[in-house]
């Protein structure tokens, strides 16, 4: 047996039993692991209109014969279930080492079932699964519940992804952290606090074989020779994604005071000193990880005061800076390091944050409904304290913690046009109006409003990333204008298959940004599995994984009006060097999403596929 | 003539000889972004945000005297 450990793991939590069942190499073929193994057991076997909340979801850890320490990117791990906080296909990555420790511990996936009477945390272990008590680590931090259990298990290696207190309270964007990385997005981490599973700890040595060690070798080496040279890379271990603050938000790509912008002229100052005062070194998340890009960063005194923390990437800044126009950095970096030890996505809470304060301007929320805070566009004070009262479910708290299209509803009539989200998934920190292709890919993403899974389209836009994928049929970013709307939604089509590779093989993604392509991972799987892949087959497997996924949604209500995005992202903005300028305005969203719908093959009125391609997909499970 | 340039994150490189540590560089009358670009060697195919004195201007502009010129480009692609 290669390139798997060749076994799943189903954990049935409310008979605390386990059982472990032989992966099926047929289907290991079509879908390969990770997102599209998840998407292939998740449609099969969660019936229509399961409540996230309840026993009958799943939640599944996946893996690929790409996740491990040796392999550029191999340490990852894919968490899939249906979203509490969308309804939707519900899909979150968490960079580190327990991918590949899984797979070391015999199991390439995890299917986690039922609900346990009473809080545990599991402990797998070479083959072996314990269920603990864990009603001693409720309410502690995530780094508290880090520290206790590897006394615990007196291992102080050991990894363990885990829930804080918003999983347990059942926030609808919680996460699952490892360490001070998140499983961020999609509030994985209410599905886990709902089945009361505080943590899963994993450890082993079995050891995978690749079936062509010697072609391993070279495919690794070759992928890390384009890894020396990259500019990407050395970008990313000098400066992190946070190093992207500043040009971002000059190509207005930083939507700014809950999208009233996509600019504001801050960014750059807020970097430098980034840069100079509060960043220490950067970090890997895994052990071995070429790039690194981690930011280990410090605020050392002052009422936002923080130890020596991972964090501050572009995203979780960017959400506690320019959504909610604050300029106080110390305040944007104390406020993340708080959603990390709490628990909950840093993305969905600035996003909802700067809802709230919009609430509050128009008379939405009152300052008796906070207690008395003062919720004015860019008070730094108030980060730290909605933090914490969303992860805690107290007050306004419990309004907030449902996200922003929930929220809206509680809010009242009109409070509707404030709530910026897709598929209820709160929009992240990059803007359309700097490019076209972002429009179509955030409309359509699975997951929601989603500039990464699968697809970070802005890095074709403006960024001129081609991902070797012109052989795939994408043109050449350089002779393409990031403000045309004609023609992206087709290249749309070609750069989510493949790029929602790296989802499905549990693999970093930004080794793509960095000149690994479809052919390199092609030729390490080929070696680990002995079987004939090249980088056509993987684009065939990405396309059937989104079809799939799609079908998912589609079965649960989802369709054309769903693939939406929000009034604000397409009008010029209201202020900021692009308010005047006519070309960054999206001016016909439906005929992108016609070209989409044509190039993938679905429905134009409804969105679904169409019966030919699902055939052609060989996609047997959905009945057309 | 003289304009200011500041490069950024991963292009800081390509400014060292040119441009002195408080930012200053001189060029020749009538150059424009794509030729000023070209002097720094900074590679074409790369995603790349000019501002000209906080405007966005593309790689046609012309310099003039006093300009602050502001070249970024993406890490994360974008």
């Amino acid at each position: 047996m290669y390139g798997y450990a060749g076994k799943q793991l189903r954990v049935y939590l409310d008979k605390k039993e386990i059982k472990a069942e032989d992966i099926d190499f047929d289907v290991m073929r079509k879908y390969l692991g990770g997102a599209g193994l998840c998407a292939k057991i998740l449609y099969e076997e969660l019936e229509k209109g399961v409540d996230p909340l309840s026993p009958e979801n799943k939640l599944m850890f996946a893996t690929s014969p790409l996740t491990s320490n040796r392999i550029p990117g191999g340490g990852s791990v894919i968490l899939c279930f249906k979203s509490p906080l969308t309804n939707a296909w519900g899909e979150s990555r968490c960079g580190g080492d327990f991918g590949p420790d899984l797979r070391k511990a015999g199991f390439d996936f995890v299917i986690i079932e039922g609900k346990a009477e009473e809080p545990v945390f599991i402990v797998i272990n070479n083959g072996d699964v314990e269920f603990k008590p864990a009603g001693h680590l409720l309410g502690k931090t995530t780094s508290e519940k880090l520290s206790m259990i590897r006394n615990e298990l007196n291992d102080r290696k050991i990894s363990v992804m885990c829930i804080g207190p918003g999983g347990e309270n059942l926030v609808k964007y919680a996460t699952v952290m490892f360490d001070q990385r998140a499983a961020g997005r999609c509030g994985v981490g209410a599905v886990m606090g709902s089945k009361n599973l505080i943590a899963v700890a994993v450890k082993g040595s079995k050891e995978i074989k690749a079936a062509q060690p010697e072609k391993l070798k070279d495919a690794i080496s070759d992928a890390m020779a384009v890894l020396r040279e990259s500019e990407m890379a050395a970008g990313f271990k000098e400066h992190g994604t946070t190093g992207d603050m500043a040009p971002n938000d000059a190509a207005g790509d930083w939507p700014t005071k809950n999208w009233q912008s996509n600019h504001w002229g801050k960014a750059e100052k807020m970097y430098d000193d980034f840069f100079d005062k509060y960043l220490i070194k950067n970090h890997g998340c895994y052990r071995g990880c070429p790039i690194a890009c981690g930011r280990i960063a410090e605020v050392k005194e002052g009422k936002f005061k923080t130890p020596v923390h991972e964090g501050s990437e572009y995203e979780s800044l960017s959400a506690f800076t320019a959504f909610v126009l604050n300029d106080n950095l110390e305040a944007a970096i104390h406020a993340t390091y708080l959603c990390n030890e709490y628990g909950i996505d840093t993305i969905s809470a600035g996003a909802v944050i700067a809802f709230a304060m919009e609430c509050y301007e128009n008379g939405f929320i009152k300052q008796k409904d906070v207690g008395g805070m003062d919720l004015s566009w860019g008070s730094p004070d108030v980060l730290p304290e909605l933090v914490r009262l969303i992860s805690s479910r107290e007050g306004i708290g419990d309004v907030l913690a449902e996200g922003v299209k929930i929220a809206a509803k509680k809010l009242g009539k009109g409070a509707e046009k404030y709530a910026v989200h897709g598929k209820g998934l709160e929009a992240p920190a990059h803007d359309p109006r700097s490019g076209k292709t972002l429009a179509v890919a955030y409309g359509t993403a699975n997951r929601g409003c989603c500039h990464i899974h699968p697809l970070e389209a802005m890095a074709y836009d403006s960024g001129k990333l081609d991902w070797g994928m012109v052989k795939f049929g994408v043109p050449d970013p350089n002779e393409v204008d990031r403000w045309d709307e004609k023609g992206k939604g087709k290249m749309v089509k070609i750069l989510q298959d493949g790029l929602v590779l790296p989802d499905i093989l549990s693999t970093c993604k930004f080794f793509n940004y960095s000149g690994i392509t479809l052919d390199h991972h092609a030729e390490m799987l080929s070696a680990m599995t002995g079987w004939e892949i090249d980088g056509f087959e993987l684009m065939k497997i990405g396309e059937r994984v989104i079809n799939l996924q799609r079908m998912f949604n589609m079965r649960e209500g989802f369709d054309r009006e769903d693939d939406m995005i929000h009034e604000r992202m397409k009008k010029l903005p209201a202020f900021g060097i692009y308010k005047d300028e006519s070309r960054c305005g999206i001016s016909d969203y439906e005929a992108m999403l016609d070209e989409y719908y044509d190039a993938r093959g679905w429905d134009k009125k409804t969105g679904k596929p169409l019966k030919e391609k699902l055939a052609e997909l060989e996609i047997e499970q959905v009945r057309a | 003539m003289k304009i200011k340039v500041k490069l950024y994150t991963i292009l800081k490189k390509y400014g060292k000889d040119m441009v002195d540590k408080d930012k200053n560089m001189s060029i020749p009358s009538n150059l424009t972004l794509k030729g000023l670009m070209s002097r720094l060697e900074i590679p074409k195919k790369m995603g790349k945000v000019l501002l000209v004195n906080g405007f966005p201007q593309d790689i046609e502009y012309e310099l003039h005297e006093g300009d602050e010129v502001k070249i970024l480009s993406f890490i994360g692609g974008g």
